[in-house]
């Protein structure tokens, strides 16, 4: 079956169409898992592929990520079987005196997109609401972002808490590859878009 | 050195500016800035602050205030109308106030390409020295910052630090940051301490601190704390909100004005509850996010340079001292890129009549710093002033007599007027290379980066900056002992 028409509307991000598009195709008897694979993840991809090489900008890429879930959101309770696997849970926030979160907000919504299951703990949090959040959702990534050179060394006392127990990831605009390297965290992103690369190997 | 010429649009003469928003555009953005305040209101981290507003009138819910339209128009009214920076020694010198423009370096780059080596490093206290020592050498940069967030010192005094530094190498006017209340207290202390007083201070000051709220309308404690003692101290108090549209702001132009003046409005009404008519200048860096890199543009975006104007003119309807941002770079290196960035933003900001004008030095979106380019928006900014002063059209410039004299065919070169005059009408380069093509090959065929290289570590060398007497060095370093021990507990 054609499903041409639903992977363009996730690559255009056209809301208006999708779900329509997706009903369509499942009264014509399309089985909903190749809805999922072929047009709906696979046009996710091909974003992504697109957005690493300058073809699109991040608006893009989060209207094709809101077109992909309105599509499932149609599709997803059709599902047989296990439900769709969550790329990985991260919980993410920034650290304690930072009130900075646009770059972390970034991170969450191109998480959410690659599919990854993301609990947003905030801005400000404490190193005791994070290793909290480890208890109580489980994660199998901890996020701290910062954008002040002054709030950023919190990050190590967070990390050294954390001692291993989950992955670590850090990011923000003063931190480096190098203060990563040395505070002892799992990995560090320089920006939103390689943050999710990241976090994909960090769970390999 | 002082260019005796420091301020560049001076608007009362005929002087070449511009202006990007009318009298009625001022108007029509200055009421959506009074409804998001007391329609929106915004967030305020600070109870003192929160108590201070709800007193006089505002409507809170939590950390939510929501501002009337009449407590801003108070505050807009009891806020001076100027401000004037004097040098370390209490001679007046800056004057904020109508068009006139000064520059300065910029803050809080966390490395700094090194002059010898040419690697970009981490920053230390020695590099806020030679910024400092350099800047206060450079004929047209007006103020000082410590192009630095020093990374050789107790975590959590780098301001301290960079104060220290300051105050011993330049007798330019300073303009820095704070962590928080008690390091903005150490600071100030150390100021008063070489004015011989508080009130010594308060009269002639030589310090501005800068505050940043957290767009989009959210105010942290920290930043309100130093606000508001900066308002108890009546001392210069910079209000500064990092404004992006598609990120803190609308992907909007005047969406990016509406926050940015809205966050500066909030700002001043606590600032004139706490002490009414307390020195306040109206900040903002104005800008967009990149959609493809999510960097924060500099010099880059044009955008930028137009939306620092336009909140300038919307600065002049409210009659208030003004900041804006020139001389930086998204650039990683000084490069070409840079010296494009640095000349549209310098003189954009020079048209726009704005008075504190900071970020020279910068590069990497404001995550380095360079002295060379430093010493490179210092020339530049001095041909943007030639250009900024205009013509004058007066008997003694249009000399009808003197071309009479000198008659068809005739020429000027070897005339009176001209040995009087010539380097006063006309700009004179300092590293710009106006040399024949065998000339410059003779001298080592050099670019302009490697003669600004050349040019900083020569003033360096040359210069000699007017020394505190060693009891006021006492003072200040007893003053940072303080604050050094105050950290280790």
């Amino acid at each position: 079956m054609d499903l041409s028409n639903i992977y363009d509307s996730v690559i255009n991000g056209d809301r208006e169409q999708i779900v329509q598009q997706v009903k369509n195709a499942l009264s014509e008897g399309a089985d909903p898992d190749v809805i999922i694979s072929d047009a709906l993840i696979r046009a996710m991809d091909e974003v992504g592929q697109r957005m690493k090489d300058g073809d699109v900008f991040v608006p893009e890429v989060l209207m094709a990520a809101n077109t992909m879930k309105k599509g499932l959101e149609v599709v997803g309770p059709l599902l047989k079987g296990e439900k769709r696997r969550s790329a990985g849970k991260v919980a993410i926030g920034t650290v304690e005196g930072d009130l900075h979160d646009i770059g972390k907000n970034l991170v969450v919504m191109l998480l959410e997109s690659a599919g990854f299951e993301v609990v947003d703990l905030g801005v400000d949090v404490s190193k005791a609401k994070f290793l909290a959040a480890i208890e109580e959702a489980q994660p199998d990534i901890i996020g701290l972002s910062a954008l002040l050179t002054t709030t950023m060394t919190t990050m190590a006392d967070v990390v050294k808490a954390i001692d291993g127990r989950v992955k670590t990831m850090v990011g923000g605009a003063p931190v480096t590859e190098e203060f990563a390297a040395k505070i002892g965290a799992s990995g560090y992103a320089p920006d939103a878009v390689t943050a999710v690369d990241m976090a994909r190997s960090l769970l390999v | 050195m002082w260019n005796k010429c420091s301020a560049s649009n001076e608007v009362d003469n005929q002087s070449v500016q511009f202006r990007v928003l009318s009298g009625s555009q001022c108007r029509r953005l200055y009421n959506a800035v009074l409804e998001v305040l007391e329609h929106t209101g915004v967030e305020i981290f600070c109870e003192e602050a929160v108590d201070v507003l709800k007193k006089a009138g505002c409507w809170v819910d939590g950390a939510r205030v929501r501002i009337p339209s009449h407590l801003v128009e108070r505050a807009i009214a009891t806020a001076p109308s100027r401000v004037v920076l004097s040098d370390r020694n209490g001679a007046r010198r800056l004057f904020l106030e109508g068009n006139n423009s000064y520059f300065g370096p910029g803050p809080t780059n966390p490395t700094i390409f090194d002059l010898e080596t040419g690697e970009r490093r981490d920053v230390l206290k020695s590099d806020v020295c030679q910024a400092a020592r350099l800047t206060d050498a450079l004929p047209n940069m007006d103020f000082v910052m410590s192009l630095a967030c020093i990374s050789d010192c107790t975590p959590g005094l780098a301001d301290v630090h960079e104060v220290h530094a300051m105050l011993q190498n330049s007798i330019k006017p300073i303009v820095t940051w704070a962590y928080d209340l008690q390091n903005v207290d150490t600071i100030i202390s150390m100021c008063e301490a070489v004015a011989g007083s508080a009130e010594a201070l308060q009269k002639n000051p030589f310090v501005v601190v800068y505050a940043e709220p957290t767009a989009p309308l959210r105010h942290s404690r920290e930043a309100i704390e130093i606000m508001m003692y900066m308002s108890k101290k009546g001392l210069p108090l910079l209000y500064t909100p990092g404004v992006q549209g598609c990120a803190t702001a609308p992907a909007s132009r005047a969406g990016v004005l509406v926050i940015t003046a809205a966050d500066n409005l909030a700002g001043l009404v606590i600032n004139q509850l706490v002490r009414e008519g307390a020195p306040y200048i109206v900040g903002g860096v104005t800008t967009n996010m990149d959609m493809k890199t999510m960097i924060h543009c500099y010099g880059s975006s044009p955008e930028f340079s137009l939306m620092h104007a336009a909140m300038n003119d919307f600065i002049h309807f409210l009659n208030l001292p003004g900041w804006s941002t020139a001389g930086c770079a998204d650039s990683k290196l000084l490069d070409e890129q840079a010296a494009v960035e640095y000349t549209l933003s310098i003189y954009t900001a020079a048209l726009s009549g704005s008075n504190l004008i900071h970020d020279c030095g910068f590069l990497e979106t404001g995550l380095s710093g360079s002295l060379e380019a430093l010493v490179m928006a210092d020339e530049i900014v001095g041909m943007v002033r030639s250009i900024i002063r205009g013509i004058r059209i007066a008997d003694e410039t249009l000399v009808l007599d003197l071309i009479d004299k000198v008659g068809p065919g005739g020429n000027f070169v070897s005339e009176e007027h001209t040995f009087d005059n010539f380097k006063k009408e006309f700009w004179l380069p300092r590293d710009i290379n106006r040399e024949i093509f065998r000339q410059w090959a003779k001298k080592g065929k050099t670019t302009y980066a490697q003669r600004l290289n050349a040019r900083a570590k020569q003033i360096l060398k040359d210069s000699q900056p007017s020394l505190l007497p060693d009891e006021k060095l006492r003072q200040l370093q007893a003053l940072v002992d303080r604050a050094e021990a105050a950290k280790a507990h």
